[in-house]
């Protein structure tokens, strides 16, 4: 199937639908990371607050997204 | 909706929130409607599966799903576009298996807490079940199968969409075993 492909070719021009999908993938993808980078920073006994300053976001933000960890 | 859904199709939706929790995931996503599917025995989804040869493949095709969640749930075409932009997923991966473990993107927001409750299911898998609805009224079926959720699942871009593909599983061939269809492109 051609779709991985068919998008490899087209990289260079473009195509919004390349654009789209970066854009839509690196999302997904920074979701992940930071969820590892939260995790990674609870178990070293970061407190939420201090995770918060980091990411730039409230406390109460971090804590409702990752909070039942 | 789920009144109209087959015994069939009512094991697979509960086997895919049996796989993760197995998993110990958070979200019920396509992937593992995938594997539920997988796991069917005498259904129309099973036959359609034997028929284009997948049935010594389950174990590839379980390690190719596997592949695809360590890298974060992405696809092939996800990573291409993303290498269009100069990023190289496969490098992020590496360095942050490196620093925080094996597997570790594969892990999403899973807590543990959730280790008992109810499973919501993704915005995708949400999709997935009512595309599978569109799919058997393009068919004039009356009930929603198992045969309906693996043919939305062909039809949509995404990691089971490109390993089934891998494997000779598209859109068209399963159009083709079930109701020998081949050009059909109707979802």
């Amino acid at each position: 199937m051609t779709e991985a492909t068919d998008l490899a070719e087209r990289a260079g021009d473009r195509d919004p639908r390349i654009g789209l999908r970066a854009v839509s993938a690196l999302r997904r993808l920074l979701e992940q990371l930071e969820a590892v980078q939260v995790r990674s920073a609870r178990n070293q006994g970061w407190s939420w607050q201090e995770i918060a300053a980091e990411l730039g976001v409230s406390r109460q933000a971090v804590h409702k997204k990752y909070g039942r960890q | 909706m789920f009144e109209r859904f087959t015994k069939d199709a009512r094991a697979v939706v509960i086997g895919a929130i049996e796989h993760a929790e197995r998993a110990g995931e958070e979200r019920v996503d396509e992937p593992h409607v995938l594997l539920a599917l997988l796991d069917r025995e005498g259904s129309r989804a099973a036959f359609a599966l034997a028929a284009l040869g997948l049935t010594g493949q389950r174990e590839a095709v379980v390690r190719d799903l596997a592949e695809a969640r360590r890298r974060g749930g992405l696809s092939r075409a996800d990573t291409d576009a993303l290498a269009g932009l100069g990023v190289d997923v496969a490098e992020i991966v590496s360095r942050i298996e490196e620093a925080h473990g094996e597997g570790v993107l594969a892990a999403g927001r899973q807590g543990g807490a959730r280790r008992s409750g109810r499973r919501p299911f993704t915005r995708g898998a949400k999709d997935l079940l009512a595309m599978s609805l569109r799919t058997a009224l393009a068919h004039d079926d009356r009930h929603i199968g198992d045969e309906h959720l693996l043919l939305a699942l062909t039809a949509r871009p995404g990691v089971p969409a490109e390993v089934l593909a891998d494997h000779g599983v598209t859109h068209e061939s399963v159009e083709r075993v079930l109701w020998g269809k081949g050009e059909t492109k109707a979802g």
